[in-house]
C-alpha cells in the first residue's frame, strides 16, 4: 500500500521543497498559473485514462485538440460563444469516435490507427485554417481559461468535475468495468458476453470528449484557434497516466493516479522555472521521472508475487 | 513383481533410503543425491505459499511431484529453477548450499524446466530455439549458423526425436515444442529436468512418446521432476513420488509402496472414492437443438439434442472438431449452414453476446485466457456477464453486486480471502467454479462445458462434477466435452462420439471405454449403433 501511494507522496515532498526553496511558489498567482497550466494536460489525461485501461492508447490527442479548439474558435466568430464551445467539445467526440470505430471495424491497432489519425487530423486542422491561427473570439470566452470563480481559477472547477465524472464512470458504471475487463483480458471479456467492440468505441469516444474540451480550454488560453497547438500533448498525458499508475498493457488505472502524475509533471516545470534551472533539463528531469515511476511500480507488483 | 499393498510412511521429510535399495536403478543412484531441499518456506505478501516443503530428488530417477491446485508445487519448481527466491530453508544441489538469483544462474549449474505453455521464440527455427542465448560464435560475434544446424541434427538424432533442426518452432504442434525445450536442456547440459505436467495439451499418442523421452532422460543418469494431475500416469513414468499440502510436504517414497487412493488420501487429507457414477434424472424439455449445423472443413452437418436435466458427454480424438463446436454454438465462430433451436424457437448466434441472452453459457478450456479475466477480482468476474442485473442506467449498483457475489460464492463454496479478492490468487478449482457460477447471474441453463477438469486436481475434479449435477438437478442442460473417457463414464447420461468434424455416433451413459474409442477412432456411425453393449 505504501507503494502504491509512491506518486503521491512523491507530488507531496515536490511541494514542500518547492515551498522551502523558492518564495514566490507558494502565492495564490504562482499556485493559479501552475493550475491553469496543468488543466489542459490533466483533461485529456483523464480521457487518456480511460483509453490505457482498456488496453488501448490514443496518440492523436495532441492533434485533436488543436482541430477541436479551431473549429470551435471559427464558430464563435459568426455564432454565440456557447455555440462554440459545444460545436468545440462535439468535434473532439467526432474525433475520438472515428477512432474508436475505425479501431474495431477494421481491426487495426489503437497505436497504428491513432498514429495515423495524428497525422489526419492535424493536416485538417492546417487545411482549414491554411495554417494561420483563427482570430476574432469574443473577449468574454477568455473567462474559461483566465477566469475565476469564488476566488479559485474556473479550470480548475471543470478539471474537479471532469475528474469526478471520469472517475465515477471508471468505478461506477458498465462502461468503466467493461473498459478494465477488456483491458486485462479482451478475449475473455467477448467470451462472457461483453460488446467488446461497441464499449471501445465508446472509450475513445470519450477520450475524444475530454480532449475537445481542453481544445476549447487551450483557444481561451491563447484567444486563438492555433492549427499547430497540441504538439507533443499525447505523450504528456500518456505520461500522466503512466505515473500515476496506468499500465499500458490495459486494466490498470486511476483517475487519482492520473492526476498526481499530472501535477508532478507541472510542479516539475514549474518549479525548475522558479528555481532558475535550465528549461533543457527540464526535459531530462521528466524523461527520467517517468522511467523511475514505471520502474518503481514494476517492482512492487513483482514483489507482490504471482 | 509382487507389490506391497499400502504402507503408511509417516515421516514428513525424506529419509527414505534406509528403506533399502530395491530396483535397479535406486541402487546405482544410492548416492547421487542431485537436489534436496529442507523446510523451504516462501510467502506471497503475507500469504505462505510453501511452509515447510522438504524434497530430494536422485540422478537417474523420475520424481513425480504431487498436490492438488495451490498446494505449492508450481512455487517450490520455480524456486528450484531460479525464478523465485525462497524466504527460509535448506537449498542443497549436488551437496552444496545454492542460492540461484535467475533462471540462467540455475542453467549453469544443470537444472532446466520444460514449461507448461512453451516459453519458445515461435519466429525462430528449432536449432536456433536450442542454442538461444548461447550461439556459437566466432571471434567477430557472428552466429555459426552451420555448425549450429549441425550440432541440433545431432541432438535430435541421437534422442530420435520426429523434428527437423531448420523448422520454424510456431508451426510445431505443442508436444514438438517440449521435445524443443528438452534439446535446450540437453544441450545445456543439463542433469535435473521439471516437466510441468507435460501432457496436459497432448493426445495419448504424445502422452506415450513424453512417457519414452522420459524414460530416455532417465536412462542417461539424468533426474526429472515431473508434475502430473493424471493419476493414470503415475505408474507409466514414476519412480517415486513427494506429495505436498497447503505448502507443506506430507508424503515422500517409492511409488511401488503406496496405493493410488492412498495417494488421492495424502493430497486432500481426507478420503475421497475415485470412481462415482452420477443418478441420472428424467430427461425434461428439449432446451437445444441443433440441426445440419456446418462450418466447413472442422464441422459437417452435426445434429443432436439436449434435454434439462441431461449431462451428454462429447468425446472424440484431438481434433475432431468438439472445441470448435462449442465455438459455434456459443458465437465465436459463424456457422455456414444449420439451425440451431433453443426450446423449441429458432435462433441466430452470431456473437457470445447473442449466445448469453439466448441462454447458452460456455466454460472454455483455457481458463486463463478466455474464461476469466483472472486480473479482476472475483466479484467482478461473476458479474461480468450479467452486468445489467446489478446496474441501472448504466451505473453499478455495488451493494447488490456484492450480494450478488456473496450469494454465488456461498452456493459454490468458492474458497476466497473476500470477493475483492483477485481471480488469479484463486486454485484452478476455485478458478473453475468461478467460470461456472457467472454464468448462473447471466440465468444460463444450456452449458457447454469444454474440458471441464483439465489442470485441476481429484478432490476438485468431483466437485466439478457435483455442480455439475447440480445444475442438471436444477434444470440445465450440460454438454460436457471431456478427453478423459472415465470422466465421461462417471458423469454423462449419453455419449456424443465426434470424428473428423462429423457425430459418429451416440452411445448410452453405461458404455465402455473401447467402445467410445471405436467410434472415436475407426467406425462409422451405422456400424457402430449396435455397439453398445461394448
Amino acid at each position: 500500500m505504501i507503494q502504491r501511494l509512491l506518486p503521491f507522496f512523491t507530488l507531496v515532498a515536490l511541494f514542500l521543497i518547492l515551498s522551502i526553496a523558492s518564495p514566490s511558489f507558494l502565492t495564490a498567482t504562482n499556485l493559479a498559473s501552475v493550475a491553469r497550466q496543468t488543466a489542459v494536460i490533466n483533461i485529456m489525461a483523464l480521457g487518456m485514462t480511460v483509453v490505457i485501461v482498456s488496453g488501448g492508447i490514443d496518440l492523436s490527442v495532441g492533434s485533436i485538440l488543436a482541430l477541436a479548439g479551431l473549429l470551435g474558435a471559427m464558430s464563435m466568430q459568426t455564432h454565440a460563444v456557447a455555440v462554440g464551445l459545444v460545436a468545440g467539445i462535439l468535434a473532439g467526440t467526432a474525433c475520438g469516435l472515428a477512432n474508436g470505430l475505425m479501431i474495431t471495424t477494421l481491426r487495426v491497432s489503437p497505436f497504428i490507427v491513432t498514429l495515423g489519425t495524428m497525422g489526419i487530423y492535424r493536416g485538417l486542422a492546417l487545411i482549414i485554417s491554411k495554417g494561420l491561427p483563427v482570430q476574432g473570439i469574443p473577449d468574454s470566452f477568455s473567462y474559461l481559461a483566465e477566469g475565476n470563480l469564488f476566488g479559485v481559477p474556473f479550470v480548475l472547477w471543470i478539471l474537479a468535475i471532469s475528474a469526478v465524472a471520469t472517475h465515477v464512470i471508471l468505478q461506477h458504471t458498465r462502461l468503466g468495468r467493461y473498459a478494465f475487463s477488456i483491458g486485462s483480458n479482451s478475449e475473455a471479456a467477448f467470451y462472457a458476453g461483453v460488446p467488446v467492440r461497441f464499449h471501445t468505441t465508446a472509450v475513445y469516444a470519450l477520450a475524444g470528449l475530454l480532449t475537445g474540451l481542453a481544445g476549447m480550454i487551450e483557444a481561451s488560453r491563447l484567444m486563438t484557434g492555433q492549427p499547430t497547438s497540441g504538439q507533443g500533448y499525447e505523450l504528456t498525458a500518456i505520461a500522466a497516466v503512466v505515473i500515476g499508475g496506468g499500465s499500458l498493457r490495459g486494466g490498470e488505472g486511476s483517475v487519482l493516479g492520473t492526476l498526481v502524475g499530472a501535477f508532478i509533471m507541472g510542479l516539475l516545470a514549474n518549479g525548475s522555472d522558479l528555481l532558475g534551472v535550465n528549461p533543457y533539463w527540464q526535459q531530462v528531469v521528466i524523461g527520467a521521472v517517468i522511467i523511475i515511476a514505471v520502474a518503481l511500480d514494476e517492482w512492487r507488483k513483482r514483489r507482490l508475487g504471482p | 513383481m509382487p507389490r506391497p499393498s499400502v504402507i503408511c510412511i509417516c515421516n514428513h521429510s525424506l529419509r527414505l533410503r534406509s528403506a533399502g535399495p530395491t530396483t535397479p536403478s535406486e541402487r546405482r543412484t544410492l548416492d547421487s543425491v542431485l537436489l534436496r531441499l529442507n523446510n523451504v518456506r516462501k510467502n506471497f505478501g503475507g500469504v505462505a505459499a510453501l511452509r515447510d516443503a522438504s524434497l530430494e530428488v536422485n540422478a537417474g530417477e523420475i520424481h513425480l511431484l504431487m498436490g492438488e491446485n495451490g498446494a505449492g508445487k508450481s512455487t517450490l519448481m520455480k524456486i528450484v529453477a531460479g525464478m523465485l527466491a525462497r524466504d527460509a530453508g535448506e537449498f542443497l544441489w549436488r551437496g552444496n548450499p545454492v542460492d540461484f538469483r535467475s533462471p540462467a544462474d540455475a542453467a549453469r549449474h544443470g537444472i532446466a524446466m520444460v514449461h507448461q505453455e512453451s516459453l519458445l521464440a515461435p519466429h525462430l527455427t528449432v536449432a536456433e530455439n536450442i542454442f538461444l542465448g548461447r550461439e556459437p560464435g566466432h571471434r567477430f560475434g557472428l552466429i555459426q549458423r552451420r555448425r549450429m544446424l549441425a550440432e541440433a541434427a545431432r541432438i535430435i538424432a541421437e534422442h530420435r526425436f520426429p523434428l527437423h533442426a531448420d523448422t520454424r518452432v510456431e508451426i510445431l504442434s505443442p508436444a514438438a515444442r517440449q521435445l524443443v525445450e528438452i534439446c535446450r536442456a540437453i544441450h545445456q547440459g543439463s542433469s535435473l529436468l521439471i516437466f510441468d505436467e507435460p501432457t496436459a495439451s497432448l493426445a495419448h499418442a504424445e502422452t506415450e512418446e513424453v512417457f519414452r523421452i522420459v524414460r530416455g532422460l532417465r536412462e542417461r543418469n539424468m533426474g526429472v521432476i515431473y508434475i502430473t494431475h493424471r493419476l493414470e500416469e503415475l505408474r507409466a513414468v514414476g519412480d517415486r513420488v513427494t506429495v505436498l499440502r497447503d505448502g507443506q510436504t506430507v508424503h515422500s517414497g517409492p511409488l511401488r509402496d503406496i496405493s493410488v487412493n492412498h495417494l488421492i488420501r495424502r493430497m486432500v487429507g481426507r478420503e475421497i472414492s475415485a470412481k462415482w457414477k452420477r443418478d441420472s434424472l428424467p430427461p425434461g424439455q428439449e432446451l437445444l437443438r441443433v440441426e445440419k449445423l456446418t462450418r466447413a472443413p472442422a464441422l459437417r452437418d452435426i445434429s443432436f439434442s439436449l434435454r434439462a436435466g441431461e449431462i451428454v458427454g462429447l468425446a472424440g480424438l484431438v481434433g475432431a472438431g468438439r472445441t470448435e463446436l462449442c465455438r459455434a454454438l456459443f458465437g465465436v465462430d459463424a456457422i455456414q449452414h444449420g439451425e440451431i433451436r433453443i426450446a423449441g424457437k429458432i435462433v441466430r448466434i452470431r456473437s457470445p453476446r447473442e449466445a448469453v441472452r439466448a441462454g447458452l453459457a460456455l466454460i472454455p478450456e483455457d481458463r486463463q485466457r478466455t474464461g476469466l479475466v483472472t486480473a479482476l477480482p472475483l466479484a467482478h468476474n461473476l458479474t461480468l456477464p450479467a452486468l445489467a442485473s446489478v446496474s441501472r442506467l448504466g451505473f453499478l449498483n455495488k451493494t447488490a453486486e456484492t450480494r450478488a457475489a456473496g450469494e454465488s460464492i456461498a452456493r459454490f463454496h468458492i474458497h476466497a480471502a473476500s470477493s475483492a479478492q483477485q481471480t488469479s490468487r484463486l486454485s484452478g478449482g476455485n478458478q473453475q467454479k468461478i467460470a461456472v457460477a457467472k454464468w448462473l447471474l447471466a440465468g444460463s441453463r444450456i452449458f457447454l462445458f469444454d474440458e471441464p477438469t483439465r489442470g485441476i486436481d481429484v478432490a476438485a475434479k468431483q466437485e466439478v462434477f457435483q455442480t455439475m449435477d447440480q445444475l442438471a438437478r436444477s434444470g440445465a442442460a450440460i454438454l460436457m466435452v471431456s478427453s478423459e473417457l472415465n470422466e465421461l463414464l462417471e458423469v454423462a447420461d449419453r455419449i456424443l462420439v465426434m470424428r473428423q468434424g462429423r457425430i459418429a455416433g451416440e452411445l448410452p451413459g453405461r458404455t465402455t471405454p473401447d467402445a467410445i474409442l471405436r467410434l472415436a477412432a475407426f467406425e462409422t456411425s451405422v456400424a457402430s449403433t449396435g455397439d453398445v453393449a461394448g
